[in-house]
């Protein structure tokens, strides 16, 4: 559906892009992401025909952006950073201005415009004024204006900065379900935004595609640092434990990680996901579990990596999951985006690929860990349920 | 075609929405009704003359012709680049020439609805006086149409250089009046072909010879129509480099 080739966009001597190359296939949701003026608005603007390229070549739908601009536009819906919207005009009359751009029939007009304003949610305000609108309101109306001609392919920029929490779980919602429909090539530099709605992710940097790949390849391939995050009571000598823990078969290290009061922390790596294991463990030792969770590395500290890049990025990437875990609660994106990409993942009941086969028999020893202690995988299970909307 | 419809039924509704507008246009129907009737007064009630006086030959026609379209057309393109409205037209299947012609054509309803209170003048002098010349009317009402066309097609030419609409007015202002007062050197110069070439932007000179003596000579509608299409191109034109700037 998209091809770029090679494209490169100078302004001055600063290259936005520099030889950017990728495709977009008919039906793929695809999040591109990057710092602040990594060149994700460039080659979004680029594929509208909004700019021109300095070299190489943009497809859409088969059509030249350069040259073919108009049909390309014609099968475009873009919806810019900035949501410009005629702030004197009425949300009807918005939408009715660009069915007439689009060259949309009245009559098919007149059927299509509550429609998509149902979509978007704004069936009561269509007679309201868009200067009068908040933002994130404004951000709908923008969505169903880039909506109504029913474009093949969506270009959304950022189209949930600015927005407060609650607006982004629904705008991000909104753009799952369009997912079905359209392609869709979406940009953020907000993390949460693409891990939850984007299958494939494109990272931009400093104008050139440093990754490319669906996000849970990403995370793999690139990602290092899986581990299995351990608090408890386990008595004076931490280091005696830690050596317990080592000895587990599949584990491969252990680190100590911070006291806090009675309570030692460990962060076990290993084959895989070793949480049964280490509750076995701490079932068996009687030690006191306060925390048993499994830390994957997510698209963030995958994107920092990259964007830091080099030893630099190690060590920001290894202080990230100590940083990342207590401020959880506190900030609810920061929530759902380590959701998404684990929700594959950590299946506790049928530890199918990645548990040992050890581990189920293991746990199912223990039955009064469950019954004395209902929770001492608390992050795991509220995951589970905060998971669905 | 149907683009620049949208945009132009957008551009006018934008216009009449917003307060400036309709201060320009009571600030016009003030000025002519006042000077009309001064003008009828201090001819003998001589309405053909009054009218020529309104629509060309006095100078608060010059003055409303520089200032108004400037002030209408410089948000339209300066404002639309800062507010990013222009990348949502630009991204829309039109093309820039249809963007650009439709706020043009925007631009010029209104002037000629500004100007358009001449017919109401000269039916009401029509009533009360002897029967009104309405060939005279009409022409000078074209002319003044055309006229106010080039100031809106240099209007939309300097806002889309701009960013800033007041320096967008301003330039324009200042652009307008030079094409104004440039045949004016031509007096100066002994040289024929300068004359010569001064002569064919004589803005004043091509209303006043044809327009105000009720005469519609296309020649010198082309005059205006070649120098507004001009304009405009460079507006398109300027619009465009924005893709590659």
């Amino acid at each position: 559906m998209i091809q770029v080739q090679h494209l490169t966009r100078r302004f001055g001597e600063l290259a936005a892009l520099d030889d950017v190359s990728f495709q977009v296939e008919r039906g793929e949701v695809v999040g591109i992401l990057g710092v602040n003026g990594a060149g994700k608005t460039t080659a979004m603007r680029i594929l509208t025909g909004y700019l021109a390229a300095t070299s190489g070549s943009a497809r859409v739908a088969g059509f030249d952006v350069l040259r073919q601009s108009l049909e390309v536009r014609r099968r475009i819906g873009y919806l810019p950073e900035n949501v410009p919207l005629y702030r004197e005009h009425r949300v009807s009359e918005m939408l009715a201005f660009q069915a007439r751009l689009h060259r949309i029939p009245s009559k098919e007009a007149r059927r299509r415009i509550p429609a998509v304003l149902e979509k978007v949610g704004l069936s009561a305000r269509s007679r309201e004024l868009v200067g009068n609108l908040s933002r994130g309101l404004r951000q709908r109306v923008g969505l169903a204006v880039a909506l109504l001609p029913e474009p093949e392919v969506l270009v959304l920029d950022e189209p949930t900065s600015g927005l407060d929490p609650l607006q982004r779980i629904e705008v991000r919602g909104l753009v799952r379900e369009l997912a079905s429909k359209h392609t869709v090539l979406l940009s953020s530099h907000i993390l949460p935004e693409i891990e939850a709605v984007c299958p494939r992710v494109i990272i931009l940097h400093q104008g050139r595609v440093a990754a490319d790949g669906p996000r849970e390849e990403l995370v793999r391939t690139l990602g290092r640092g899986a581990h299995v995050r351990f608090e408890a009571f386990v008595g004076a000598d931490a280091q005696a434990a830690a050596h317990k823990l080592r000895a587990l078969p599949g584990v491969s290290e252990v680190t100590l990680g911070a006291r806090s009061g009675i309570h030692q922390a460990f962060e076990v790596r290993g084959a895989g996901d070793l949480r049964e294991d280490v509750g076995a463990l701490a079932a068996q030792r009687g030690w006191a579990v306060r925390e048993l969770s499994w830390h994957q590395p997510t698209l963030e500290q995958l994107f920092a990596r990259i964007a830091l890049g080099g030893a630099e990025a190690e060590r920001a990437a290894a202080a990230e999951p100590a940083v990342a875990a207590p401020s959880q609660p506190a900030a609810s994106p920061l929530v759902e985006l380590q959701l998404a990409p684990q929700s594959p993942t950590p299946p506790p009941p049928a530890a199918g690929a990645s548990g040992p086969a050890p581990a189920r028999g293991m746990y199912n020893l223990n039955p009064f860990e469950r019954a004395a202690r209902p929770a001492p995988r608390p992050e795991g299970e509220c995951r589970e349920e905060g998971r669905q909307p | 075609m149907t683009g620049l419809v949208a945009i132009y039924r957008r551009e006018l509704a934008g216009l009449f929405v917003g307060p400036l507008a309709w201060i320009l246009l009571s600030i016009a129907l003030l000025l002519n009704g006042f000077l009309f009737t001064s003008y009828v007064n201090s001819l003998n009630g001589n309405v053909d003359e009054a009218l020529r006086f309104l629509l060309g030959r006095a100078g608060p026609f010059w003055f409303l012709v520089v200032l108004f379209p400037p002030l209408i057309t410089m948000r339209m393109i300066s404002e639309e680049s800062r507010s990013g409205l222009l990348e949502f037209l630009l991204t829309a299947p039109v093309t820039d020439a249809a963007v650009v012609t439709g706020k043009f054509l925007a631009a010029l309803t209104f002037m000629g609805l500004l100007w358009a209170s001449v017919f109401v003048y000269a039916f009401v002098a029509g009533q009360v006086g002897p029967p009104t010349n309405w060939g005279l009317v009409c022409a000078a009402w074209i002319g003044a149409l055309l006229c106010s066309g080039l100031f809106c097609a240099t209007g939309l030419f300097t806002s889309a250089l701009t960013g800033v609409p007041l320096a967008a007015a301003l330039s324009a202002c200042v652009l307008n009046l030079a094409l104004l007062l440039l045949p004016m050197l031509g007096t100066l110069s002994d040289a024929p072909w300068v004359r010569e070439l001064l002569t064919r932007l004589d803005v004043y000179e091509h209303l006043r010879g044809s327009f105000l003596f009720g005469l519609f000579d296309t020649s010198y509608v082309l005059f205006f129509a070649a120098w507004t299409a001009l304009f405009l191109f460079l507006a398109v034109r300027s619009v465009e480099t924005r893709r590659w700037r």
